[in-house]
């Protein structure tokens, strides 16, 4: 899967998210993956994507230019092959 | 007197293929900033670090 705008997402329950003066540091547990968030943006975004209903709405709630939503939907497709974030999983 | 502090002929740059480079280069912006945004390091062979 691919991220777009309307994908519906939240960080794994593996990664840790250490903060760091560059942005943070992303350790996921089970596949031992060890991402650097390089801005401090991303970082909020990321912390952010449980708390509105898509990723288009975090975006623009954190304060993310539109015309930087391609940088993040980029990364933030990366961040999911990382397993970094994943689809959100509807609690039963 | 002439000044003695050289002017950089600008019309050589703009149209040169450095140039023309650079400016591909601010066109794809967006590109760029994916890349700096996040980084992926392998950390398989640190053993004991872990």
């Amino acid at each position: 899967m691919s991220v777009v705008l309307e994908s519906v997402l939240e960080i794994h329950p593996q990664v840790a998210v250490r903060p760091e003066t560059f942005g943070a540091l992303a350790y996921h547990y089970g596949n031992r993956r060890l991402i650097f968030l390089k801005h401090p943006d991303v970082v909020t975004v990321v912390q952010s994507l449980n708390s509105y209903p898509d990723v288009q709405s975090t975006l623009s709630a954190c304060g993310v230019a539109p015309e930087r939503w391609p940088s993040f939907i980029a990364a933030l497709s990366s961040l999911e092959t990382s397993e970094v974030v994943r689809e959100r999983q509807i609690a039963s | 007197m002439e000044s003695p502090i050289a002017t950089a002929d600008t019309s050589v740059i703009e149209e040169s293929p450095v140039a023309q480079v650079i400016g591909d280069l601010v066109a794809d912006t967006p590109a760029i900033e994916a890349e700096l945004l996040i980084e992926e390091i392998s950390i398989d062979g640190m053993c004991g670090v872990y």
